[in-house]
C-alpha cells in the first residue's frame, strides 16, 4: 500500500464496492486518509458490511478501518437517498471526491440504466457537492471515451465523431459535465482514463473477472465441459462439435475468432492503475486528463498464444471473414462472435493512446506500467483458477 | 400427539383435487376411487388431520373407516409432489397412527347418529352415498381461499343420476335445507359452502363420445382430464380447463377458457346443449324453446340456472402434424402485439402469453429449480414473456417466417430434460457476461447453438430427476422417459403442469376479459394490480394472456400469491381487496371490452358476444 506523503485528508469515494473504487478506498485508508464512501446495500447485505468485507479482502482489518465511514445511499436518486445527517457530513468535511461509480454495461438495451448511473448519478452527486467543501474532484473515466476515433487518441478533452457503445458515450458526457461543474465551482478536476484493467501483476489477485477474463473464462468453460464429456460420457457431444483430446492432454477446440492478428489490446494491471492514481492525485499541480495506459500494446495473436499455452488448448485461432463464408460458425464460435461484436473496438483495437503527460508524472515517481508477459498472464490465470473465477 | 410440522403440511393442501385423477398413470387412491367422498381421498385426509389437530372434529366411526381404507400405497405422494412439491403420505401415516393409538388406548370412536333428514337423503341416493359424519363433512367445509372460514355442512350426498339430483333438490326445497353443489368435491374460490347439504357430483362420471358429430355427452362428475383422455382415443380434443376441474362445473361457473380459446372460443362456444335440474327439481335443456335463456348475459352477480346434470360438449379435430412452439420476447407490448396478430391471421390453434413465473414453474419439477430457472430465463437470457402456441406445420412455418429465434418442440424437450443444467452457475455467468445489444436468448436459441446446449444441459430423464428429492428420482426418471411428459401438445391438452402454478403459495387469480387493441388498458390493469399488491407486500405477477375472437379481445390473468394459512397474509389480502375490488368494478363498468370474471360467474353458458361487446 502507498504511504501518504501529505497531510491526511477527508475523501468521499463513490463506487467503493466496485473494482477500481475498492482498490482506491483501500489505498486511501492505508495511506492514512479519512474515507467516506457512498454505497448501496445489496443481496441482503448492508452497505457497511459490503465495504468492510471488501476491505478485509485487501487485508485491512476492522480496526484498520476506523477512518472509514460508510453512508448508505444511491447516486441515481436526487439527494442520493441520504439522511440529513449524512448530507451534513458531506457538506462540512469532504475535501476531495473520487467518483468511481459507473455502470460498465456496453449494451444498448441497458441504455437507460447506464445513463442513469453514469450521467444522472454524476449530476446528482454534483448537486450535493455544491454545498460541500470539496476542492478537488477525481473522476475515473476510461481511455475509450475516444469513441470511434482512429489512430492517436489525445490525452485531453475529446469530441469524437461517434461511439462504439453507450458506456463510452456516457463516460465522455460525464467528463464534460464534470468539467463544466468544476469550472463553475472552482474545483480542481482530474480525469483518469485507464485502458483495460486486469488483476494485480505480481499476485494475480482481482475482484472482477470480466473484460480480459471473460473470453478466457468462456474457453475454459468449453474446455471443462467437453473434457467431462470425453472422460465421463463417451465424448459424443464433444465429437459432434469436432472437439477431441490429443495424446499430450491438449484439448483440440475448434474455435475460429473473427478478426486479424495485427490488432491489439491495451492492458494495465490494477496495481499500476492504483499507483498511478495515488501519485497523480497527490500531485498538487496536477489537473486535467491522464491516460493511465500501457505504452506497450498486446497483440491479439500473442494473447491467444498465452491462452492456448497456459490452458493446453489447440484449435483456437484468429480467422478472416472469408473463412466463415466457406464454413459457417459453429455454436462455440457464435458465442464468441456475440462477445467479440460487443467488445470489438477493444479486442481489435488499432488506436494508440497518447500518454506523454501521465508518463512524465509517473516517471518522476519511478512508476512504470509492467509488461503483459506470459509470466504475468500465468500469475493472473493461476489466481483465477484458484478462486474458481471469483466463485470462491 | 400431533406433529405441528405434519399439520402444517396438511393445512397447505391446495384443494386442487389432483389426487382424484390418474394424471400420472400411476392409478389413484383406491379408497377414494371406491368411496367417492372427498374425505376418502388424500385431499380429504389432509383436511381431516388438520381438523383433528385443531380439535374441530372427534374421532368418529366414519374416520376409523377412512383411515382403515388407506393402505399407505403412497401414490398420493408422487401425485401431489408433481404439482405442489408436498409429500402427503407423511400425513396419511400420521393420521393412521393417531387413530390406531386412540383405539389401542381402549377409547371408542364416536358413533354419529343418523337422523330423519339423513335417512331421507339415503332413501334418494342409497345408504352408502349420504353422510352426516363430521370426519366426512369436514372435507367439504374448508377452502384455501384466504378469506373463507371453515363452515361445516349438515350433510353430504353423492347422487348417481339426474333423477337423484332432482329428488335431492325437491327434498331440500321441501325442508328448506340450503344446498350447494360441488363438481368434484373441491372448491378454491370460497363460494361453495353451506350449513345444509353439499351435493357432490363425483359419482356421475359417464362420458359418451359421438364420433359422427365430434361431440361428447358428459356427466357432472367428469373432469377435464378424463374427458380429454377419452376424446384423444377418438383422435379428437376437448377445450378443457384445469385437469381436476369438472367440465360441467367449469362451463356453468365461468365458461371454459384456456389457450385453446384462441380457436375454440369461450362460454357457449364450448357446448351444443346442457341439461339442468332447476331449483324446483324440474329437468330442462337449454335448447328447449321454453327453457330459461341462459345464453343471454346480465351485468350483475348472478346465480346458475340449476344443477347441470349433463353437458353436450363440442370436440375438435386434430391433425398429426401439430406441435408446440414458444416465441420468446423481452417486452410485454411486443409479445401482446404479436399474439394479437397471430389470432387476427388465424395462426395457431392454442395461443397464450406466459410470464416468467408461469413458464419456469410449469417446466420445473421443483419450486427451488423454478426460482433459478425463472432468474435464468428472465434476467440472464432476457426472456421476460413467451408466446406459447400449438399449431400444425403451416402455423409453425408462418411463425418462423415472422420471427426468430423460437423454442420448438425439440428445444423445449431439451430444456425440460436438462433444466437443472440451465440453472448451472457457470453457464449463467457465461451468458450474463454476454453484454450485447440484443437479449442473449437471440443468440442462445439459434438452431446452430443446439449442440452446445446439448452439452451444457445434458438433457435426459435422469438429469431432469436431479431436481427432486433423492427418493423420488427413480420415479421421476421413469416419468420423464415418457414422451408425453415433454410434449407441448399433450401437456397443453391435459394441462397437468399448469396445476403447478400454486406450488409455492396459494394463488389468488384475477381473470379479466380485455380489449386486445387497448394496450394502455391492459398495461394499466396490470400496473394497478401490481401497485396494490406491492403496497401490501403481496407477491404478485402477470399470469397469462390469451387472445380470443380473432384478436379483438383477450383473457388476462394477473395473480397474487399468498400463504392462505398465514393470518398476516390473509389480512394483507383483505386490505388489498378494499382497493382492487372497486378499481376492477370501475374499469369493468367504464371501459368497453373490459369484463371482470366475477360478473360472469354462474353465467358461463352465456354467449361471449353478450358480454364481450357491451
Amino acid at each position: 500500500m502507498l504511504q501518504n506523503q501529505n497531510r491526511p485528508k477527508t475523501f468521499l469515494v463513490t463506487g467503493a464496492t466496485g473494482f477500481l473504487g475498492s482498490h482506491i478506498t483501500a489505498n486511501l485508508l492505508s495511506a492514512g486518509h479519512r474515507v467516506i464512501v457512498l454505497a448501496r446495500s445489496k443481496n441482503g447485505q448492508t452497505a457497511k458490511n459490503r465495504v468492510l468485507q471488501l476491505m478485509n479482502w485487501f487485508g485491512l482489518k476492522k480496526s484498520e478501518c476506523t477512518e472509514l465511514t460508510v453512508l448508505e445511499g444511491d447516486l441515481v436518486h436526487p439527494g442520493l437517498n441520504l439522511e440529513p445527517g449524512s448530507l451534513q457530513l458531506l457538506a462540512g468535511q469532504v475535501e476531495e471526491t473520487v467518483h468511481c461509480a459507473s455502470d460498465t454495461s456496453f449494451s444498448a438495451r441497458r441504455r437507460k440504466q447506464v445513463e442513469q448511473t453514469n450521467v444522472q448519478g454524476l449530476i446528482n452527486l454534483f448537486k450535493i457537492l455544491e454545498r460541500s467543501s470539496t476542492r478537488k474532484f477525481h473522476l475515473i473515466s476510461t481511455a475509450y471515451v475516444a469513441g470511434s476515433n482512429k489512430g492517436l487518441c489525445r490525452e485531453d478533452f475529446v469530441h469524437p465523431a461517434g461511439f462504439n457503445n453507450v458506456y463510452e458515450e456516457t463516460k465522455l458526457l460525464g467528463e464534460h459535465i464534470a468539467a463544466e461543474k468544476c469550472a463553475r465551482s472552482n474545483v480542481v478536476l482530474l480525469i483518469y482514463r485507464p485502458s483495460i484493467v486486469y488483476g494485480d501483476s505480481t499476485t494475480g489477485r482481482t475482484l472482477l473477472f470480466n473484460a480480459l477474463y471473460y473470453p478466457i473464462k468462456t474457453l475454459r468453460f468449453f474446455q471443462k465441459l467437453y473434457l467431462k464429456d470425453i472422460l465421463e460420457n463417451r465424448g459424443n457431444k464433444a465429437e459432434a462439435m469436432g472437439v477431441s483430446l490429443l495424446e499430450d492432454g491438449t484439448l483440440h477446440l475448434p474455435v475460429r475468432i473473427n478478426g486479424t492478428g495485427s490488432s491489439w489490446v491495451n492492458l494495465i494491471p490494477v496495481d499500476h492503475f492504483v499507483k498511478a492514481f495515488m501519485a497523480i492525485g497527490e500531485e498538487k499541480k496536477a489537473e486535467g486528463v491522464f491516460h493511465i495506459v500501457n505504452p506497450e500494446n498486446t497483440e491479439i495473436h500473442q494473447l491467444l498464444k498465452y491462452i492456448t499455452q497456459y490452458f493446453h488448448l489447440s484449435g483456437v485461432r484468429i480467422a478472416g471473414k472469408d473463412t466463415f463464408d466457406k464454413k459457417p460458425k459453429n455454436a462455440l464460435e457464435l458465442l464468441f462472435e456475440n462477445y467479440i461484436r460487443v467488445y470489438s473496438s477493444y479486442m481489435r483495437d488499432t488506436r494508440v493512446f497518447e500518454h506523454a503527460k501521465t508518463s512524465r508524472f509517473l516517471a518522476g515517481k519511478n512508476i512504470r506500467c509492467p509488461d503483459f508477459t506470459y509470466d504475468v498472464f500465468s500469475t493472473c490465470m493461476r489466481y483465477a483458477e484458484e478462486v474458481d473465477w471469483g466463485r470462491r | 400427539m400431533f406433529s405441528e410440522k405434519i399439520r402444517k403440511t396438511a393445512a397447505q393442501c391446495r384443494h386442487y383435487a389432483m389426487c382424484k385423477i390418474d394424471y400420472l398413470d400411476t392409478g389413484i387412491c383406491s379408497s377414494g376411487k371406491e368411496n367417492h367422498f372427498v374425505s376418502h381421498f388424500p385431499q380429504g385426509r389432509m383436511d381431516i388431520y388438520d381438523a383433528l389437530a385443531k380439535d374441530l372434529i372427534p374421532i368418529t366411526q366414519g374416520l376409523v373407516e377412512i383411515v382403515n381404507s388407506c393402505d399407505l400405497c403412497a401414490v398420493c405422494d408422487t401425485q401431489c409432489h408433481f404439482v405442489t412439491g408436498m409429500r402427503p403420505v407423511q400425513v396419511m401415516k400420521a393420521l393412521k397412527e393417531h387413530v390406531q393409538d386412540f383405539i389401542s388406548s381402549g377409547k371408542k370412536p364416536v358413533n354419529v347418529e343418523s337422523d330423519e333428514i339423513l335417512e331421507n337423503l339415503r332413501m334418494i341416493v342409497g345408504s352408502r352415498w349420504a353422510e352426516n359424519d363430521p370426519a366426512i363433512l369436514v372435507a367439504y367445509a374448508n377452502d384455501p381461499f384466504p378469506l373463507a372460514e371453515l363452515r361445516m355442512p349438515g350433510y353430504v350426498a353423492l347422487p348417481g343420476s339426474r333423477d337423484e339430483v332432482s329428488e335431492l333438490v325437491r327434498f331440500a326445497g321441501s325442508r328448506k335445507i340450503p344446498y350447494v353443489v360441488r363438481g368434484n368435491g373441491g372448491s378454491v374460490f370460497g363460494f361453495v359452502f353451506s350449513d345444509g347439504l353439499v351435493i357432490d357430483m363425483n359419482r356421475m362420471k359417464k362420458i359418451e363420445i359421438d364420433t359422427e358429430n365430434w361431440t361428447a355427452l358428459v356427466e357432472p362428475g367428469v373432469t377435464s382430464f378424463e374427458l380429454q383422455r377419452e376424446a384423444v382415443k377418438y383422435g379428437l380434443r376437448a377445450n378443457t380447463a384445469e385437469p381436476a376441474a369438472t367440465v360441467c362445473g367449469n362451463i356453468v361457473c365461468t365458461g371454459l377458457f384456456s389457450t385453446w380459446a384462441a380457436t375454440y372460443g369461450v362460454n357457449s362456444d364450448s357446448f351444443v346443449d346442457m341439461e339442468f335440474v332447476d331449483h324446483e327439481g324440474e329437468i330442462f335443456r337449454l335448447n328447449e324453446p321454453d327453457a330459461p335463456n341462459s345464453f343471454c348475459y346480465q351485468n350483475r352477480l348472478s346465480t346458475a340456472p340449476g344443477i347441470c346434470t349433463l353437458a353436450h360438449v363440442r370436440l375438435h379435430p386434430t391433425t398429426n402434424d401439430e406441435e408446440g412452439l414458444i416465441v420468446p420476447f423481452s417486452g410485454f407490448e411486443e409479445a401482446v402485439d404479436f399474439a394479437a396478430e397471430m389470432n387476427k391471421r388465424r395462426i395457431g390453434l392454442a395461443l397464450g402469453i406466459l410470464g416468467g413465473h408461469y413458464l419456469s414453474t410449469f417446466m420445473s419439477p421443483s419450486a427451488d429449480l423454478a426460482d433459478k430457472v425463472r432468474s435464468c430465463l428472465g434476467d440472464t437470457l432476457g426472456i421476460k414473456y413467451a408466446l406459447f402456441m400449438i399449431g400444425d406445420r403451416f402455423d409453425r412455418e408462418a411463425v418462423s417466417s415472422l420471427r426468430e429465434p423460437l423454442i420448438d418442440q425439440e428445444l423445449f424437450r431439451m430444456f425440460m430434460l436438462g433444466l437443472p443444467g440451465m440453472a448451472d452457475t457457470e453457464w449463467i455467468e457465461l451468458i450474463s457476461g454476454m453484454d450485447g445489444d440484443n437479449p442473449p436468448f437471440e443468440t442462445i436459441l439459434r438452431p446452430e447453438m443446439r449442440p452446445l446446449l446439448d452439452a451444457v444441459l445434458n438433457p435426459s430423464p435422469e438429469t431432469a430427476a436431479r431436481a427432486v428429492d433423492e427418493d423420488l428420482r427413480d420415479f421421476y426418471t421413469e416419468l420423464y422417459s415418457r414422451p408425453e411428459m415433454t410434449d407441448m401438445v399433450w401437456l397443453n391438452m391435459f394441462r397437468i403442469i399448469s396445476a403447478r402454478m400454486s406450488r409455492k403459495k396459494h394463488m389468488f387469480a384475477f381473470l379479466i376479459y380485455v380489449p386486445l387493441n387497448r394496450m394502455d388498458v391492459i398495461k394499466e390493469i396490470c400496473a394497478e394490480l401490481k401497485r396494490i399488491a406491492d403496497a401490501q407486500g403481496i407477491e404478485n405477477d402477470f399470469g397469462f394472456l390469451t387472445p380470443i375472437d380473432l384478436g379483438k379481445r383477450a383473457i388476462l390473468e394477473y395473480d397474487y400469491y399468498i400463504d392462505h394459512q398465514d393470518p398476516e397474509e390473509k389480512e394483507k389480502i383483505r386490505r388489498a381487496l378494499t382497493e382492487f375490488d372497486p378499481y376492477l368494478d370501475k374499469i369493468s363498468a367504464s371501459t368497453k371490452g373490459v369484463k371482470l370474471l366475477k360478473y360472469i360467474f354462474s353465467q358461463g353458458c352465456a354467449r361471449k358476444e353478450a358480454f364481450l361487446y357491451i
